[in-house]
């Protein structure tokens, strides 16, 4: 007897648990559940929405959102000063899941992952994570990201950007599985003094006890949540990475734990103000990923990005080793830096130069209300950067006139936030 | 005798814009043409009462914006759409889309491979990389030789330079894309034969390459030329003038006219008078003679200087140059009117990439397969159909709800294996094309209300152009920048003095719409200047 013969079709019956024997291979099935359902082709819904959409437009208050890697995500959910009071003073929460995550393992994750990255991952143990640079064969920067072990063979590697077409061409021999997990993950970010305290209000035991970069299978509202102490920020923060359909019971419950200490559900203007204030530079936004930078000076080495990118070339053989070893002696004639111009109102700015002559150009800016400054990262000349007289044109609007005023704008040593909370440990619970 | 400043031969797209930039530099302008309406290969064709489609050309290109706002057009009523880059149908049913948007277009391509979704991050650099190195080439004249000994081993000298800077890496790029067969590059770049298939059905248009053809990959790059910064991070979408060709002709003919230029139809030019290679005037069909400083020939190179002159009059071996140019015919235009909107059950409904056109199209070896049976000189078998119904943007051109379809049939030889086409293997041609149409679009057979076949020899009997070759000369490298149309002389100007070619014969040939247009004009008012 085939699945589809009669009998059942004159008696329709509801699907009964009991009647369906595990063993027989001949039972009848549903066939609707082998139908290939019909994908929606991709101009229907031209941004997608993050696992957490509902909940954060619930959240919204201002209803202006933005594009973050083919995502809708809040732009603003209450108000950027608002939600950068509770960032500074209590905590902030927020929906990071366009991220891209990619789930490698297998027997040679590890010799594959060495291959890969630029730094040494000898000793990132499990449950631990690193930032990692990935270079190509004339070590330009392809993107950056976080590295996490999550078992002996079985690594995640999250992105700003995709990354499968070369993680695939250069797993080459190796015996790794490559899978872009991104869509089965939700991933919430959770920043400011008292992010420690309002994961301890949520039900998370010891909370104190976990180290920077390193991370934990927990509890939180019932559901397994992978809570790791990473961040794109220079104060404390975690991150928290459950399954897409948990994610908004998360994001509800630490709202609610939270709310009474000053917890505020942000956007993506918080996020990238934070990433901001501590110098953290953006792939596709403060650089280019080498393979999308038409103009090839436009790509750039790690020394250019990072004042001191994870590098060592006596590893072994990696991606680009050859390249940057041989660069490794000559300054890059392009960096990514940190700038400041003083003043209490927010400015538009982005052309930098230096006696008269365009040296750079800002690619992230926004105003600081605790340092009282505009912050920028901006590409420009190496010696520039050096030179220290920086100008910047300034943008002035006053009714429908505008004004061009030049800016002095000072080269930050350091980022303009770096807490020492950051690192410590055991993490504070109070500010 | 009447005496002009200029005169164009051929009111064509080409010739109309070297005539509006010479009307507008205040030069007295004449454009002669035989037929009894403006256009040439663009010109409005109506195949039914109310149904207007380009008769020879798919009518899918558009003037680069440069040129449009040089001229002004927009003053004479010239609207622009942009398309989206067009769907390729697979004979199993499938389908592949491009999209302008990144996001969008990179989620398509998922629908194949995820791989391949991201590695068009770094197919797209490539492509703008090349289109960019290309720009500069093709705004101007391309020169073979700088004048004079040292300017010519200086400029040498810094070719050389600029080579030698190049990265080892980057060359090889350059070099891969310049030698490789398409199918080669693709395969570097993508695993998807979906992907493939798409990107290189686009390319091959128009082409005498095949997908397995030397060389071939740098066709890939021509999509992405008119690709501007403001682009979205997806695939080149394309600028088509509202209402088809025949509304850029009549811009054209607009600005002609605002700026004194003046546009005589029924006029055909049988000669042209020249005195120790130095040309002064044309003879027209009824024995009047017209003189002039500069003569512009919008013909081909071929009929240009074969049959414009009396070859002893021509420069020592130009004949035989002329002769060498290659150009053969490769498609066959197929018109239809429409009585309905034609459905595509297996597009997705709404598809707003339809708009740039439709490839009915098989993989790479059966692409490879046509372009065999083309170099046989077989009967099509399975060719290359590229589809544009341009009503779906326009409705203007069909009466309402009806519509009109333009398909380009390619790797369609110019003459058979057998000698001439007969009768016969014309309607099998026409009932292949229906019969593949039909494929994607089941009853559009029963919605024809009116159809016709032009095979690369009616397109040269209509209107004059030597084999059919709608991209007038081969495009191989050959015969392409400084090579085009001959050797050294890339750009309008001829071994006969005053005497140049504005159609896409000459540089930069069907790369830049109207560029051949605009670069003769340029020429022609700078060597004015230095005169005075």
């Amino acid at each position: 007897m085939t699945p589809d013969t009669a009998p059942q079709k004159e008696e329709p019956v509801e699907p009964n648990r009991k009647d369906i024997d595990p063993q027989d291979e001949q039972a009848a099935v549903d066939p609707a559940l082998f139908e290939e359902k019909p994908i929606a082709p991709p101009f229907e819904r031209t941004v997608l929405t993050t696992p957490l959409h509902l909940v954060t437009s619930l959240e919204s208050r201002t209803n202006r959102w933005t594009d973050w890697n083919g995502y809708t995500v809040p732009e603003v959910l209450t108000g950027l000063g608002d939600e950068y009071r509770a960032l500074r003073g209590a905590a902030a929460l927020m929906d990071v899941s366009p991220l891209v995550k990619y789930r490698i393992a297998g027997r040679d994750a590890f010799a594959f992952l060495q291959r890969l990255v630029t730094r040494d991952i000898e000793n990132l143990g499990v449950h631990r994570a690193v930032h990692v640079i990935l270079c190509e064969s004339r070590g330009l920067v392809l993107g950056d990201g976080l590295l996490f072990r999550l078992a002996d063979d079985d690594y995640r590697l999250v992105t700003e950007e995709t990354h499968l077409a070369w993680l695939m061409d250069s797993s080459e021999g190796f015996r790794v599985r490559i899978e872009d997990v991104s869509a089965t993950l939700g991933t919430l970010s959770l920043q400011g003094p008292l992010s420690a305290f309002v994961l301890m209000q949520a039900g998370v035991g010891d909370v104190a006890s976990l180290a920077p970069f390193a991370a934990r299978w927990v509890t939180i509202a019932g559901m397994p949540v992978y809570l790791s102490r990473t961040g794109a920020s220079g104060d404390l923060r975690y991150e928290l990475w459950s399954d897409a359909e948990d994610a908004p019971h998360v994001w509800r419950w630490l709202v609610e734990c939270g709310g009474p200490l000053g917890l505020r559900a942000a956007g993506f203007a918080l996020r990238e103000l934070a990433r901001l204030e501590a110098g953290l530079p953006r792939a596709g936004q403060d650089y280019l990923s080498a393979f999308a930078a038409i103009d090839a000076r436009e790509a750039l080495p790690p020394a250019a990005i990072w004042a001191s990118p994870a590098i060592d070339l006596d590893k072994g053989l990696f991606n680009g080793r050859a390249a940057l070893r041989r660069g490794s002696d000559e300054p890059p004639a392009r960096r990514v830096v940190s700038l400041a111009i003083e003043g209490l109102e927010p400015l538009r700015f982005s052309t930098l130069s230096l006696e008269g002559r365009v040296v750079g150009a800002a690619t992230s800016t926004g105003f600081s209300p605790a340092l009282g400054a505009n912050i920028a990262l901006a590409v420009i000349d190496a010696e520039a950067a050096a030179a220290g007289a920086l100008l910047a044109a300034a943008e002035r609007r006053d009714g429908l006139s505008v004004r061009e005023t030049l800016a002095s704008v000072r080269v930050l040593a350091k980022p303009a936030r770096a807490h020492p909370r950051r690192l410590a440990v055991p993490a504070p619970l109070r500010p | 005798m009447e005496r002009h400043d200029a005169i164009v031969i051929g009111a064509g797209l080409n010739g109309l814009v070297a005539a509006a930039y010479m009307a507008r530099a205040g030069l007295d302008v004449l454009v002669l043409d035989r037929a009894s309406a403006p256009g040439g290969v663009s010109a409005a064709h109506e195949i039914a009462p109310g149904f207007r489609l380009p008769r020879y050309t798919l009518g899918s290109g558009g003037l680069p914006p440069r040129i449009a706002a040089d001229l002004g057009l927009a003053e004479h009523g010239l609207r622009f759409v942009r398309a989206e880059g067009g769907v390729s149908a697979f004979p199993d049913g499938s389908y592949h889309a491009s999209y302008r948007d990144g996001a969008v277009h990179r989620r398509e391509i998922a629908r194949f491979s995820s791989r391949d979704a991201d590695a068009f991050t770094r197919y797209r650099r490539d492509m703008l990389r090349a289109a960019r190195g290309l720009a500069p080439l093709l705004s101007g004249p391309a020169r073979g030789r700088a004048k004079g000994l040292f300017a010519g081993l200086r400029a040498r000298l810094s070719f050389a330079d600029r080579i030698a800077a190049i990265a080892p890496e980057d060359l090889n790029d350059m070099l891969r894309l310049w030698a490789l067969p398409m199918s080669e590059y693709l395969d570097a770049c993508f695993e998807s034969d979906v992907v493939k298939a798409h990107l290189a059905s686009a390319a091959l248009i128009g082409g005498t390459l095949g997908p397995c053809s030397p060389t071939g990959a740098s066709r890939l790059v021509g999509p992405w030329l008119s690709e501007t910064g403001d682009a979205m991070g997806g695939a080149p979408d394309t600028l088509m003038p509202y209402g088809g060709p025949a509304a850029l002709v009549d811009a054209l003919t607009g600005v002609l006219d605002a700026n004194g230029g003046r546009l005589r139809l029924e006029a055909e030019v049988t000669d042209i008078l020249s005195k120790d290679a130095k040309v002064h005037g044309v003879v027209l069909a009824n024995g009047e003679e017209i003189g002039a400083d500069a003569i512009l020939s919008g013909l081909d190179v071929k009929r240009s200087f074969l049959s414009l002159f009396r070859w002893k009059d021509l420069p020592e071996g130009l004949v035989e140059r002329v002769g060498r140019v290659r150009m053969k015919g490769v498609a066959a235009k197929v018109n239809i009117a429409l009585d309905a909107v034609p459905e595509f059950p297996y597009l997705p409904e709404g598809c707003p990439s339809l708009g740039g056109g439709l490839r009915l199209t098989g993989y790479i070896p059966a692409m490879e397969r046509a372009f065999a049976d083309w170099r046989e000189r077989m009967p099509p078998r399975d060719p290359l159909i590229d589809v544009l119904i341009p009503s779906l943007i326009d409705p203007s051109l069909a009466p309402p709800g009806k519509h009109v379809l333009s398909a380009l049939v390619h790797f369609v030889p110019e003459t058979l294996h057998e000698g001439a086409w007969s009768d016969e293997r014309r309607d099998a041609l026409r009932d292949l094309v229906t019969a593949r149409l039909a494929e994607v679009s089941p009853g559009i057979e029963t919605r024809i209300l009116a159809c016709e076949v032009l095979l690369p020899d009616d397109i040269e009997n209509e209107i004059g152009l030597t084999g059919g070759d709608l991209a007038y000369g081969e495009t191989t490298l050959d015969q392409m920048f400084m090579n085009r149309p001959f050797p050294g002389h890339g750009g309008a100007s001829t071994p006969l003095r005053n005497f140049y070619l504005c159609s896409p014969s000459a540089h930069p040939g069907p790369l830049v719409m109207g560029g051949s247009g605009a670069n003769a004009a340029a020429e022609v008012i700078a060597a004015r200047g230095g005169r005075r």
